[in-house]
């Protein structure tokens, strides 16, 4: 019983992460209508942010997310207006070979730069574990669970209630309309896409914890990120957190209960894109 | 006239030292944006320095990047053999990229020095390929040093051990031979790989958990080393012994909190106390201004200080006078004694170091101690360690 509630806990909280990484990704798929596999290398940015800021200034990590939103945004914003924007009216193929020609390069770009040396942020607080009825979790993971549901409630917020959350709506349901009710398109998809960099920024602070910075760190969480929309529904930010929790505690239980379970940890995202694939294909006929 | 003597003899001393000196140009393969293959570099750009000052070899070093990527290492050499069109090769620090550089230097037949590439995957590919230098110990070497380690601790009451595995050919490869060993050994032994790159290990630790190991042994990269460190405490794991074999560790671990009293292996430190090593801490100091921890960095240096002695006794770069004199070759290093000999399998001819130049350190107090074994340790091991 102790394993199974450890094992639940272990999936809720590496979910919270998940969440945050593929609910930027729905943004851009969802407003931009754009497949972003770059997605991935501005969460890289984030964890590079915190980790510089914390070896050359000791900051916090905690104080380095706000840096690293905002760096990440201004990053996603320039991306959008210098290669994003040409081509939003080219075929998808186009638009998906420059998102993964812009994730090759700026991780080629990280490697030149920062070397392929894997580099750790090491807060105080880092090996600090919470223990309750014999359970165990550690405060970092927690926190950002936390962190992660709060961001995502101020997400959904902004969207549901504010005006330019509505007008990002609006944009994501009818590309023109909008525009003839004085919408700045362009504007809406600027702030959508560097919102959406933003979020992978602050879930690669919180990595850069958790686990490491590196170049290379993006690629595996733009893989579980996709799995994740793709469940959830391409572009439904609803989703995001529900798909999430499945595909985590997929991911739990089969490392701890399946014999070698570690090994297939990635099978269970592809199944899990491939069984939903199938099933709406087959719903939809 | 006494000014015009000086400077004519000055330079009649220069252009007899240049004459008098051997020229070389050697190609060098690395991964040149990590850690390891930075600190290689640097000790053989060292090495060929003093080897040019002391008016023995001039050498002249082309490095490439091999990406530690195989489909990197091919092209880059492949550029090194016939653009630069360099005989002697230092390099092969990744088994992976290694591994694919044996077709084409079987194709272009260079005196290849081998300065890493520990899996027997790259003996059998280099079998039968008489002008491949091994220095590097071979897997088995470093299997051989761990499972002595894992026997002094049996001693310590070590009884369980949880082997956490990347799923890759690094991690993979050796498994079935590992648990026997250690089985053998007396040990209760419960393996799990995982996939490398997920660093995300709860469950697997969750698991172990009930298995209640003495030991934690995890093979996989550097990117590893915190989240085990760091997880383990988490799921609340508790062994008594957390012990890593990486081929490199992240910059900073030292320094994190989470690293006291893991214990990993090294065949170096510049806390070892043998002259040549202190002389080559004392040299790469002078010129890049720091201490590397980096072992690496000696075995580039003792690659080329070998070279040196070769093609001192050969009087000759010509590649093959140049690998018959290093077969000869006896040299004290910051390691210990270098003599070649084919290696245990017999499957290459020249082999350089052994099982003996590892020994276990174990991370005390923000630097890295030689814990075993006991005659050489700077410290008595911490066990049981406190995670």
């Amino acid at each position: 019983m102790e394993t199974i509630l450890q094992t639940l806990i272990n999936g809720l909280l590496a979910a919270g992460v998940y969440a945050l990484v593929a609910s930027g990704l729905a943004l851009a798929v969802g407003v931009v209508g754009i497949v972003n596999f770059a997605h991935g290398e501005f969460l890289m940015l984030g964890a590079f942010v915190s980790y510089f800021l914390f070896a050359a200034q000791g900051l916090d990590p905690l104080i380095a997310l706000g840096v690293a939103a905002i760096a990440v945004f201004v990053a996603g914003a320039i991306s959008y207006y210098g290669l994003i924007r040409p081509v939003l009216a080219a075929p998808e193929l186009n638009q998906m070979l420059l998102t993964f020609g812009l994730s090759i390069a700026l991780q080629n770009l990280a490697l030149l730069l920062f070397g392929a040396d894997t580099r750790v942020v090491s807060p105080p607080y880092q090996g600090s574990t919470i223990s309750l009825l014999g359970l165990s979790f550690g405060v970092v993971p927690f926190a950002s669970f936390v962190l992660s549901v709060a961001l995502l409630g101020g997400l959904y917020w902004f969207l549901g209630r504010t005006r330019l959350g509505f007008a990002v709506r609006a944009v994501a349901q009818n590309r023109l309309a909008p525009g003839l009710l004085g919408i700045e398109t362009q504007r809406i998809y600027l702030i959508a896409f560097g919102l959406s960099a933003a979020l992978a920024g602050i879930a690669g602070v919180m990595l850069s914890v958790m686990l490491y910075a590196s170049p290379t760190i993006g690629f595996a969480y733009t893989l579980k990120a996709f799995a994740i929309i793709v469940m959830a529904g391409l572009g439904n930010l609803r989703g995001v957190i529900p798909a999430a929790i499945v595909l985590a505690m997929a991911e739990a239980f089969v490392s701890t209960y399946v014999p070698g379970g570690g090994g297939w940890v990635e099978a269970v995202f592809f199944l899990v894109i491939f069984v939903s694939l199938t099933y709406r294909s087959w719903r939809f006929r | 006239m006494k000014k015009l003597w000086v400077l004519a003899s000055t330079a009649v001393a220069v252009m007899g030292l240049s004459l008098a000196q051997t020229s070389v140009k050697v190609g060098v393969i690395l991964p040149l944006s990590t850690v390891g293959g930075k600190a290689a570099l640097n000790g053989i750009q060292l090495a060929a320095d003093e080897a040019t000052a002391a008016g023995k070899v001039r050498f002249e070093i082309v490095s490439v990047d091999d990406g530690n990527a195989a489909d990197k290492a091919v092209p880059a050499l492949t550029k090194l053999l016939t653009v630069d069109k360099v005989d002697i090769v230092i390099g092969g620090l990744g088994s992976g990229p290694t591994l694919a550089m044996a077709g084409p230097v079987k194709q272009y037949k260079p005196l290849f020095l081998a300065i890493g590439a520990a899996s027997s995957l790259v003996e059998n590919a280099f079998t039968g390929y008489d002008d491949f230098f091994h220095f590097h110990p071979w897997d088995y070497h470093n299997v051989a040093a761990a499972m002595d380690f894992f026997k002094y601790l049996y001693g310590q009451g070590a009884r369980k051990i949880a082997i956490l595995y990347e799923d890759g050919p690094f991690g993979s490869a050796g498994m079935p031979t590992y648990r026997k060993l250690l089985q053998d050994a007396g040990y209760e032994v419960q393996a799990e790989p995982f996939k490398t790159n997920s660093g995300n290990f709860t469950a697997i630790l969750t698991r172990f958990k009930s298995f209640q190991p003495d030991i934690l042994y995890w093979i996989g990269y550097d990117w590893d080393a915190l989240p085990i460190a760091t997880q383990a405490r988490q799921v609340g794991l508790k062994p008594k012994l957390i012990y890593g074999a990486p081929p490199a560790w992240p910059i900073g671990f030292d320094k994190n909190p989470n690293s006291n009293d893991v214990v990993g292996m090294s065949a170096w430190l510049p806390s070892v106390s043998n002259q040549e090593s202190r002389n080559f801490v004392a040299a790469y100091k002078k010129k890049y201004g720091e201490v590397t921890e980096e072992y690496m960095a000696p075995m580039g240096y003792t690659i080329v200080k070998a070279l040196t002695a070769a093609i001192t006794a050969a009087g000759s770069a010509e590649k093959d006078k140049v690998a018959e004199a290093l077969a000869k070759v006896k040299l004290n290093t910051p390691f210990g004694p270098l003599a070649f000999k084919p290696s245990d399998t017999g499957k290459t001819k020249y082999q350089g170091f052994d099982s003996s130049i590892w020994f276990q350190f174990q991370y005390l107090g923000g630097a890295r101690r030689q814990v075993y074994p006991v005659q050489g340790a700077a410290r008595p091991i911490r066990y049981p360690g406190s995670y």
